[in-house]
Parts: C-alpha cells; structure tokens; sequence
C-alpha cells in the first residue's frame, strides 16, 4: 500500500520523506487535493506555526481532502503541528480552529521550565503505534501540546503531564519528531506504515 | 527530594557567616520580612540554625522560632542543644524536630536520652565535616567519632534523618560536596547541607542516592535560586534524559580534529562517523566547519547534506555562519538547528532576527570562551582573538535576544582530555534557564558526569575522545547513567 505524504510548505518534508521511505513506505509526496483525498495512507507533517500551517491547508482546500479521505477510511499521521492540526482548536496567539478529527485543545507550556521544549522526553505509550516502544524516549520540539486529550495514547512530562500522541479510529498523531528519534522514532513509524 | 529554606539567626536578625566565622557576617534582616520575600509557602520545611547557642551552649533565639512557628511551617531547629532540656525547650517554642550537632558527634548517652524522651522521629543528627573529618563546637574543633562511626550509631539509635555539611562549601556558592554524599554508605535519609548556589545542584543532589533532601541558605537569601522554581525542577528531573552529543570538526569535507584550534589532523568521514554515533546512541550530532571560508561553503553545505540523509537524530551544525542566508542554506541542506558565533558577537541582531525567521528551537549560540584574569572572554575567529567581551554576560544576553540553546567551549580545555572547565560552567548555567552544552576538555566518564552535576550542563559534547575510541558514547551513557543521571 502506498504512503502519501502531504507535501506542506509549513513542514520539514524532505526529513519525513527520508524517514517513512528507511521505515519502508512506498512514498508519494503531493499537494494534489484529489490524489489525497484518495489516499489509503496519510501522512500530514508540521514544524513552527499553528496558524500558517491551518491557513495553508484551508486555502489549498487540503483539509476537505483530508476530511474525504478520512471517511473513505483511510489512516492518518499527524507529526508535531501535523499533530495539534488534527484538533479542534489551538490557543496559539489567540484560538484557531484545526481539523477536528481528534477532540481537545491545544495549548501554551505554562510553568518555569524553557520554552520551546527542546530535545529528548520520556514517552510512557500504549497501542499499536507504539508496538515495541511503549517506554520510548523520542525527541520533542514544541511549545504547545494538549493536556489530558481524551483520545491520548501516549503521555509524557513538562511542566506537567501533556499528551504525546492521541489515536481515535484510524486517526492517529504524535507531538515529537519521529523522524529525529533514531531508532524508536523509526519502529512507530513503521508501526504507522504496517497498520491496517 | 524536599528543598528546605535555610535561616541562620543572630541577635534576632537573618544573617550570614562565611565558613563559620563570627568576625565575617552578612545581615539580612527581620526573619519574617525575609520569609516574606522568599514566598516560603504554607506546610514548608524550615531549617532555623540559632548561631549564638551555638557557640555559647543554650539555645537563644526561641522567641523568633515561637513567632515563626505560629506561620503554618514545619520548623526543625538546632545550634547549641547540649541536653535534653535544651532540645525540649525548642519542642516548646514549637518546632517539628530538634537537629542535634556537637551531641550526636561526642555524646551518644545524651542523644540517647533525647530520642526516648522526644521519640526517633523528632530528632534529625546533624553533621559537619571538613576533609573528612567531624566537626564540633560550632565547628571550632574535631569531634571524637569518625563520620562512619557517627552514622551507624544514629542509625542504631532509629533516628531517620542525618543533615551532612561540608564546612568547606558552606556560604562559598560553588556548589556541594557532590562526592562527600556519594560517598555515603547508610540507610539514613540524607539532607545534604552547604554550598547549593544553583538550581542544578538542587537536582544533581537528587540524583544521588540516599540523599532526600538539601537546605538551601545564602542562595535563596541572594536571590540566586527561587524556592518555587528549584521545587519544580527536581519534580521533573527524571523525565528528560541528559545528552551526550559527539562533534564532527569539519574541513574540506573531512572530519579533523586539532589541540586547542591548531595542529589539525585527519580523522576520517564525516558520514561513516555520523552513523557510527548514531548507532552508538549520539543524542544530537554537531558538526562544526572549521574551515568555513567562502570557497569551501558549498563543500560544507555539502557535508550537511550527505551527513542529514543518513542521520535520525537531531543535526546542530556550525562555523563561519554570518547571514540569514547562511543560516537558511544550513537548513535547507538538512541541520535542525544552526549554531552562531563570531558573526553574533559583532551583530548581536542576528541572533533576534534568525529567531524570529526560523523559531528560537534552530538558534543554538556558539559560545567559546577563555579565562582572562578572574573572568571569561568571549572568543571570536575559532578561539583565536578576543572579543573584548565577558563571556557569561554575553550568554546571558543571548538568552534574551533568543537562542535556543548554548554550546559553550572552554577554550583553555580544548583537546586537552583534562576535563570541562566546571568553573565556567557553573557561571553560565546558574544565570540562564536554557541549556547549556558542555564543550572542550573531555577525557573520562568522571568529565562528563562532573559536566552535568557540578556543572549544570544539560548535554556534554565530545569530539576527539569519541573519534579517537577511547571511548564509546555507550560507555559514556552507561558510567552516567550507574551514577544516577538519567541518559536515553
């Protein structure tokens, strides 16, 4: 089955690529409406913006795409923004609606460690995606994150407890960097890849 | 791992003494304005030290304790308890627990006495030690009984608690007496006492097993450490491992590595190194282009590219960065994070303006600095000029202007294999919230370990060492994880 990567400009594409084509996807990477609205296998990317990221996908009408392809029955990936895209809403300078396929918010780190969170975090995970690594540590860069999501699978700490990655039905998303992760960023992509 | 206030009174006043010397005191005020000014919390531990009984036998300062107790804080006092009725005349004034000093040191049918007349639980044993050595009446002479022997005996005694100073630490703000407490062999619950002037002595003091618990005096008194702040901190320590980070010094597409910036050799390609480390367990990987003038650029960007591909771990890469487009053009080739250094000192902006194109998460400040005198300078032109400008200062205003991260190179250290410069360390993590990563002067896994537990530093950085295999980054990890320091 093939993998289609969504080819955002708000995105570190070229790093994904690399990583789903070493964890063995059979990759297409687009920005084509109808070949994503098509696909079997998503993967929605995302570093920096909230906001620029949301406007990208509303004006190239990417999220009706990804809303198709959602109830054909495809799978989906959102890594880090890819991630906080697939909420409701985020708080991120003021509130912006996401796509709404995973329940919750998306909010500021409030507490006196650094923000952004920069590297390493200790990942305690359950599920499929999380096969093999379910005591992982994967490499985060965010200042933003859901707390308490009820569709959490994966939670991690700073500045309190957030969520690491969230799955409802075939909708699945990861805060951290998979494709910074060495090996254990590696095993949940192929987990993602081998999931039917 | 309680973080416990530390107030020494002296004729009803806060105060100070260096090393235990009378004739050297600082005064900090009324007790209650200074807890007020620290926002020491309801339900908090209190340490209360009553200098003057100390010295003169009696306790004297049970009028202030009596005031301080009515404040909702589980005060333990001690200085000069001598007797049972001294040590009772404190559980009056309302303190939780009595620390006994001179008598738990020298008198084992007194403290005897003490615990079955007040219970176990209400006495905690306090003490100090210089060179190895117990020391008694306020610290002015040798106690009778060695350390161990102290120890076992209050622990035979049931009490719970033992407060351990190092005297020579005490007051001094460079940090505890990190191997004193690993050195410890009891059952005794651990206050570690004297010299905590960062918040990561708080958390590397956690680390240490037996020890649950440190007092902190003239760091919470100067404003060096918030109580609030050091309690978070050492709540989350576990969670996030501490890095170790092998560096590739890049020249015309070869990895190289020379002795204080000069006398370069070759060490082989950069590519096959990057997959050996990430193999190894590398956190991050830095490459640094030493040669990084405008004719060897695209062989750099090369090197990043061809190194990106194959790596899935994060990628800092540096050297001879001036521009946005520079900056940019490192991205672009495959770095996550993009280290500055000379360009940034003479255009400070540009650590602003990348920050704002590319997010404060890419901005890494490359900071090497040299000891000049008493303090550090700021090196520019790969160590060999100086730029006029404090070093500790110079990250401080980093901080603010927004990168991400410091990597910060001892100069002095450099391919010597003698050790990071602590000392330099110490003066950057203590005044940034950042991380810093330690660099230059690596030679044993005690370096890297002292890096982070006396130096602060939140990743360490090696080049030769790693290149060279006279260590693995596995024997790294594995050295610093037996010593407590959580690594991935």
């Amino acid at each position: 089955m093939k993998t289609t990567l969504i080819d955002s400009p708000v995105a570190n594409v070229a790093n994904i690529a690399r990583a789903l084509r070493v964890a063995g996807a059979d990759l297409d990477v687009t920005r084509e409406p109808g070949t994503i609205a098509n696909a079997q296998k998503l993967v929605l990317p995302g570093v920096g913006s909230f906001i620029a990221a949301m406007q990208w996908l509303t004006q190239n009408k990417i999220d009706n795409a990804i809303h198709d392809a959602v109830k054909r029955g495809a799978s989906l990936l959102g890594v880090c923004v890819g991630h906080q895209l697939l909420f409701d809403v985020s708080h991120e300078m003021g509130s912006t609606r996401g796509l709404g396929l995973i329940r919750g918010e998306v909010q500021k780190f409030d507490g006196v460690l650094p923000v952004p969170q920069i590297g390493w975090n200790r990942v305690a995970a359950r599920g499929p995606l999380f096969d093999g690594v379910e005591d992982g540590v994967f490499y985060f860069v965010n200042s933003y994150a859901a707390i308490d999501a009820p569709d959490e699978i994966a939670r991690a700490d700073y500045c309190g407890p957030f969520t690491a990655a969230v799955q409802r039905d075939r909708v699945f998303g990861v805060q951290f960097h998979p494709e910074k992760s060495s090996a254990a960023g590696l095993r949940v992509l192929r987990n993602f890849i081998a999931w039917t | 791992m309680d973080v416990i206030p530390s107030l020494d009174l002296l004729g009803g006043n806060i105060v100070r003494l260096l090393r235990g010397d009378f004739a050297n005191v600082t005064t900090y005020g009324d007790p209650e304005t200074v807890l007020d000014s620290l926002h020491v919390p309801r339900g908090s531990r209190l340490h209360i030290v009553d200098l003057e009984a100390s010295r003169s036998g009696h306790p004297v300062e049970t009028d202030v304790v009596r005031r301080l107790a009515t404040r909702g804080l589980r005060i333990q006092a001690g200085g000069g308890i001598r007797s049972l009725d001294d040590a009772r005349t404190w559980i009056d004034a309302g303190v939780e627990k009595v620390v006994i000093g001179t008598v738990a040191a020298d008198s084992p049918e007194i403290l005897r006495a003490i615990v079955d007349d007040l219970g176990a639980e209400r006495v905690i044993a306090a003490i100090d030690v210089r060179d190895g050595v117990v020391r008694v009446g306020g610290w002015e002479r040798d106690a009778k009984a060695s350390l161990s022997e102290v120890l076992v005996r209050v622990e035979e005694l049931g009490i719970g608690e033992a407060l351990i100073t190092d005297i020579s630490k005490d007051g001094a703000m460079r940090g505890p007496s990190f191997a004193l407490y690993r050195s410890l062999r009891t059952n005794l619950r651990i206050i570690a006492s004297g010299g905590v002037s960062a918040i990561s002595d708080v958390v590397s003091l956690g680390r240490i097993a037996n020890v649950s618990g440190c007092v902190i005096g003239r760091a919470l008194l100067d404003r060096r450490i918030d109580l609030a702040e050091a309690r978070a901190r050492v709540a989350t320590t576990n969670a996030i491992p501490e890095r170790v980070i092998p560096c590739l010094d890049v020249r015309d597409g070869r990895v190289v590595k020379g002795v204080n910036f000069v006398d370069i050799r070759d060490a082989g390609d950069p590519v096959e190194c990057a997959m050996r480390y990430e193999a190894e367990g590398a956190d991050e990987l830095v490459i640094l282009d030493i040669s990084a003038t405008d004719a060897n650029r695209a062989t750099a960007l090369d090197t990043v590219r061809r190194v990106s591909e194959s790596l899935f771990i994060p990628l800092t890469v540096g050297g001879g960065v001036r521009t946005i487009e520079d900056f940019r053009a490192l991205l672009r080739a495959g770095a996550d994070r993009v280290a500055i250094n000379t360009a940034a000192l003479r255009n400070p902006q540009l650590i602003a303006d990348c920050a704002r194109e590319f997010g404060v998460q890419a901005v890494v400040l490359s900071c090497d600095a040299k000891r000049t005198g008493d303090h550090f300078e700021a090196m520019v032109r790969s160590g060999k000029e100086s730029s006029g400008v404090d070093a500790v200062e110079w990250c401080k205003q980093a901080e603010e202007l927004g990168t991400g991260e410091i990597l910060l190179t001892s100069v002095d250290r450099d391919g010597t294999n003698s050790g990071y410069d602590v000392e330099l360390l110490r003066a950057v993590t203590s005044v940034v919230k950042i991380g810093v990563i330690a660099s230059g002067g690596a030679g044993s896994v005690e370096h890297f370990r002292d890096a982070i537990e006396a130096g602060g530093a939140r990743a360490v950085l090696a080049a030769s060492l790693f290149h060279d295999r006279r260590l693995s980054i596995g024997d790294v990890k594995q050295f610093l994880a037996s010593e407590g320091i959580p690594v991935r």
